[in-house]
């Protein structure tokens, strides 16, 4: 909310206070000044100027050739307006000067061949209107050479401040001036109000009636007749711009004035437009069409709360007016609502209605019922001043169970005790008198304290307590220099996955993040997709079901700026839906945390030392062994093999615990690359890492280090070409005693000579005893069975 | 005989400027050393001379031979020395094989280091869903329905009651549930918020929450510990101060602005984090006795903390993973 100090300043005295202490008081009690608009800095440098010569520019037909002065110096200036002439006072701005409203730092200029020291100035460039007919002319008494902000009285400060939902009482200049009082203090003025009421009492005119008395506990009304509307006097209009809004005419300026003031919403209704001068708060039917002030339709629902007439609905209580009664040119007789409503019957209608408007804001944050009557007096009188009329007798003041202040205790140990450290109670009680607290009781351990209703924040002990430390300053709390640890057992839920990080990182990989927010289509691809039912963009409408549609699109992005060489993995949350219907539990959702990692493109870059080698299923592969077997998981897991495509994968590798499947790894079929536009092979690892992180342990052993040679055999066979490297290791382990220790594939190869349907693997066999050397009769021995052994089971032949 | 001398030498002396390697200067010694090479035919030249002219062209023609040879040996050494430093040349500065460490996002490097310094000060590290239920995200953290609090935190719905986790307070709720005090924990995780993506903001974050709920917690000690972590995490000299704010889940609340003053800019205050005593209600909920123990919590985002470590300017290169980005850290 846009505060203006000048304001402020009606209601407490700052001005021995300098802007920065206010701001930095202000912030830290929770105030947050955003932005600081100092007026008179946007009319550095633009003097009242006089405008002695006038003629026409030598090049150019619409220019015209001043002479201008500040009273000391004359300055030559060209000028494009159509109205300039010798003789008139004008916004001169002098070279230096910034004009905020277009942009633009005056710099001596030479404009079609001529020179010129600054320029003479409209409305508009100023920002001080939209009016760009010709240069601002200057009442003739204006001092030549003085300050325009000076002259047009632009010295005040504005100050941006972000209002917390819980300060409802800081929506308004007294509000905020009440606490810059309790901040440095000092008591606050309120304006009094001197109405002078004549002829009929306002009974007369109009009535008041509440159904719902729920949603409208009070119901304040003040009736004047024989307004003048016209436009509202300067000083009215400049306090309304100064904080953001555009003058209408004398009545609602009058009433926006209040609230800014008071933070009171009023609503000025055309009396001689309500049927049977008459107001009733309550409820419509559903699906009832009503047409706000913004000419809107809108549909209303019989939870929205309604000021009616005797016929129809004239208002959306609380957040905006209807046409039908709106305060015309040719309005006469007004009458003044000034309301408390309840504060989540508003939201709820305001929110539904998608309409935030100064009125619903307020009222939604919770208004105060106590200054109702202050505020409809305050504002008729101001009216009266600005627009003549005849005020009528009396208030209507329908109210019909007065709210109460609530009373709240404080209880000085509890206060130290959360705080850690000591307030004296004496200080605390200062500080609640400051806050317009009144204390009904102070003992030496509690204090008990009235709460006036315009602080709908403080109903508890703690929130007191708040109030306390919040005046006092949060920079006057002590630091504790050293903490106590209990001595019990540290959890760290994420250990795992660093674990997975820090290995991955090893193996060369680069981790990426990316949105967990999909597109429909790309989310059900992959699963049961949950929607989001307020998404951002079409773009994103879906939980990821799968990180692969993720690293798909990083790496199509990373293609797209030649970065095709790529080692990447994401560990996340994906999301599905194990309902068909609406989800009603946590058992309705699988929510898994899951790993995947992608390589593509070339293992190297061109480089001086080798080929180039493209990334293929082994490298995929090769890198999740080792991350396997480093987890301590390698052992539980079981590997199927397929060679025909499914929905993902070209071929792939299906691991499985306890038949459930936990990982999947293959390349990445051609079609789902079309869909994210790669023309390079992906391979693709993609691991349930919950799973992994229940059945991953920590299985290291040291084994003795050998002290006997060890004995080391080769062959090659020449096999069928569909027999699986697994299905060979598992037949040579079959066949080997205990004293085979490795088993390691050196070579393989397919040749014509071999033939089509057949390839060559060799072997390395490794035999060791741990207590014994071993002798090469008994390693022949066994070799040779495990060569026989292949040779009848898998009708292999032997090569060397 | 003379001319003829002087050709010869003329023309050793000429090819001897052109020999650049060995195998050039082999040829030579063929063409003028060798039995039919031209000092040899000089030699014949000089037994059919006169006898009387034999002793002072004999004179000439044994020095001219020996200071070419000598002239020849010369450039032979130095070629040889040549050629053997090529022989042993290596060169060690080319570029060495390509041997890459990988690098964690710059995000979970951040998380890391965060989390390392609250660990150090005995916090646990804590997680739970990104999709939550509105009891756990909204209601048990004090947040009234139809409450203008909920404006504060733009929220994705799946439906009335479960949403995208919008802080990581929930992993506070049911940590809280489960178990009784102490409690002291981080709770780091990714979060969302439907915002519009910018520069500035995106529909997802991280944030780190921790929360101490005991006997004896005080504002003072939490103001403490903050303090403390922004000096690990910003250094020692890190100019900071408290302001009171409100948060549905804590009273009193604040936040902690940290003065940045990048290099040749204007300085101003930066928010880097919320904080606040749990608020009693919040207890209460979770079935703690708010008289008996009291609490602090904090949370912070980390894409800020990013940002201001790192000098970056645009949340969205975060998301974009851009190869070029990821290597640089």
């Amino acid at each position: 909310m846009k505060v203006s100090l000048n304001w402020i300043s009606d209601y407490i005295d700052i001005d021995d206070l300098s802007v920065d202490e206010i701001v930095d008081k202000l912030t830290t009690s929770g105030l947050e000044v955003e932005e600081v608009i100092d007026e008179a800095k946007n009319f550095e440098n633009i003097i009242v100027g006089f405008v002695k010569e006038v003629k026409k520019h030598p090049n150019a037909d619409k220019l015209s050739l001043c002479v201008v002065t500040d009273g000391k110096e004359e300055f030559q200036v060209i000028c494009g307006a159509p109205n300039v002439a010798p003789g008139q006072k004008t916004a001169f701005a002098k070279v230096g000067a910034y004009l905020p409203s277009i942009n633009l730092k005056l710099k001596k200029a030479k404009i079609r061949g001529v020179e010129s020291f600054g320029m003479l100035c409209a409305e508009d460039e100023l920002g001080l209107s939209d009016n760009h007919e010709g240069i601002m002319v200057l009442d003739e008494n204006a001092p030549v050479g003085a300050p325009l902000s000076e002259v047009l009285n632009k010295n005040d400060v504005i100050l941006d401040i972000a209002i917390t939902p819980n300060r409802a009482d800081a929506l308004s200049h007294i509000g905020i001036a009440r606490d810059i009082g309790a901040l440095f203090g000092r008591k606050l003025k309120i304006p009094e109000v001197n109405l002078t009421e004549s002829g009929k009492n306002v009974d007369e005119f109009a009535s008041v009636e509440i159904e719902n008395e729920n949603d409208c506990p009070r119901y304040v009304a003040k009736v004047i007749t024989g307004v003048t509307i016209k436009e509202s006097p300067e000083w009215l209009k400049q306090r309304l711009i100064a904080v953001g809004l555009r003058p209408i005419n004398n009545v609602v300026d009058a009433t926006n004035f209040v609230l800014y003031e008071t933070g009171q919403p009023l609503h000025a209704f055309d009396l001689d437009k309500l049927a049977g001068r008459k107001i009733i708060v309550k409820n419509v039917e559903d699906g009832y069409k009503f047409t706000t002030l913004d000419s809107k339709e809108r549909e209303l629902k019989a939870t929205d709360l309604m000021i009616c007439d005797a016929e129809k609905p004239v208002a959306i209580a609380g957040v905006m007016g209807g046409e039908n009664s709106e305060v015309s040119d040719e309005t006469k007789n007004v009458i003044i609502e000034s309301a408390y409503f309840n504060p989540s019957a508003i939201r709820k209608t305001a929110k539904r209605l998608g309409l935030s408007t100064d009125a619903s804001y307020r009222f939604e944050r919770g208004c105060n019922p106590e200054i109702t009557e202050y505020a409809a007096a305050r504002v008729i009188s101001l009216i009266q001043e600005i627009g003549g009329g005849e005020i009528a007798k009396g208030t209507i003041d329908v109210y019909p169970g007065k709210i109460q202040r609530p009373v709240i205790s404080l209880r000085y140990a509890r206060l130290n005790k959360i705080l850690g450290f000591k307030v004296e109670p004496e200080k605390v009680k200062e500080i609640f008198e400051l806050l317009e607290f009144k204390i009904l009781e102070s003992g030496d351990e509690t204090v008990k304290v009235e709460v006036p209703l315009f602080r709908h924040d403080l109903e508890r002990e703690i929130d007191l307590i708040e109030e306390v430390v919040r005046i006092y300053g949060f920079d006057k709390i002590p630091l504790v220099e050293k903490i106590q640890v209990a001595l019990e057992e540290k959890v760290d839920q994420t250990a795992f996955n660093t674990k997975v990080r820090d290995y991955l990182t090893a193996l060369g990989f680069y981790e990426i993040v990316t949105n967990s927010l999909l597109n429909e289509k790309t989310a059900k691809y992959f699963g049961n997709a949950i929607p989001v039912l307020n998404p951002q963009s079409i773009e994103m409408t879906h939980a990821r079901t799968s990180l692969i549609p993720g690293m798909l699109g990083t790496i199509e992005r990373n293609i797209r700026v030649k970065e095709r060489n790529l080692k990447l993995f994401e560990i996340g949350h994906t999301f599905e839906m194990k309902t068909d219907g609406e989800i009603k539990s946590f058992d309705d959702i699988e929510e898994t945390d899951k790993l995947t990692f992608a390589v593509t493109g070339n293992k190297e870059e061109s480089v001086w030392y080798s080929k180039d080698r493209q990334f293929d299923f082994y490298d995929i592969v090769g890198a999740a062994d080792e991350l396997f077997r480093k987890l301590g998981v390698e052992e539980k897991l079981s590997d199927t093999y397929f060679l025909e495509p499914d929905n993902i994968f070209d071929f792939r590798i299906e691991k499985k615990y306890k038949k459930k499947i936990v990982a999947a790894a293959g390349k990445i079929n051609s079609a789902l690359l079309e869909k994210f536009n790669i023309n390079q092979d992906v391979y693709l690892f993609d691991v349930n890492l919950d799973v992994m992180r229940e059945i991953h342990s920590d299985t290291r052993k040291f084994n003795e280090l050998l002290k006997f040679p060890k004995v080391v055999r080769d062959f090659a066979f020449v096999f069928d070409k569909d027999i699986r490297y697994e299905t060979v290791v598992n037949e040579i382990q079959k066949s080997g005693s205990k004293l085979l220790k490795k088993i390691k594939l050196f070579d393989i190869f397919e040749s014509d000579s071999l033939g089509r349907d057949k390839k060559s693997m060799a072997f390395q066999l490794e035999y060791y005893d741990e207590n014994r050397t071993l002798t090469e009769e008994e390693i022949d021995k066994e070799f040779w069975k495990t060569i026989e052994h292949i040779k009848s089971k898998l009708k292999a032949e032997l090569r060397g | 005989m003379e001319n003829q001398i002087n050709n010869v030498v003329e023309s050793f002396e000429q090819d001897l400027k052109e020999v650049s390697d060995l195998k050039q200067l082999e040829e030579i010694r063929i063409k003028y050393f060798s039995r039919n090479g031209l000092f040899a035919k000089l030699f014949d030249e000089f037994k059919n001379l006169p006898k009387e002219e034999k002793p002072k062209y004999g004179q000439l023609l044994n020095t001219v031979k020996k200071n070419s040879q000598q002239k020849f040996e010369e450039l032979k050494e130095k070629l040889s020395a040549q050629a053997k430093k090529f022989e042993k040349f290596i060169d060690l500065s080319l570029p060495g094989r390509e041997h890459r460490i990988g690098s964690k996002h710059i995000l979970i490097q951040t998380i890391e280091e965060i989390s390392g310094i609250f660990k150090g000060l005995g916090f646990s590290v804590y997680t739970g869903p990104e999709l939550e239920s509105d009891a756990n995200n909204f209601e048990a953290l004090n947040f009234p329905e139809d409450h203008p609090a909920r404006d504060m935190q733009d929220t994705f719905f799946v439906n009335e009651n479960f949403l995208l986790r919008t802080h990581t307070s929930p992993v506070q709720i049911r940590l809280m549930k489960e178990k009784q005090p102490p409690i002291r924990a981080i709770m780091p995780g990714k979060v969302y918020r439907n915002e519009a993506i910018s520069a500035k903001s995106y529909c997802l974050f991280h944030q780190i929450e921790g929360l101490y709920v005991d006997t004896d917690v005080t504002f003072s000690e939490l103001k403490g510990t903050l303090v403390y972590f922004a000096k690990m995490l910003f250094g020692k000299n890190v100019k900071y101060r408290f302001r009171s704010s409100f948060f549905p889940f804590t009273e009193p609340s604040a936040e902690v602005d940290i003065w940045w003053e990048p290099k040749g800019k204007e300085g101003r205050w930066l928010e880097i984090l919320g904080c606040g005593m749990v608020d009693p209600n919040v207890l209460e909920n979770v079935g703690i006795d708010s008289e008996k123990y009291t609490g602090y919590a904090f949370g912070m985002g980390v894409e800020r903390m990013a940002m201001l470590k790192y000098g970056i300017n645009d949340i969205r290169v975060f998301f974009d993973n851009d190869y070029r980005f990821l290597s640089q850290f």
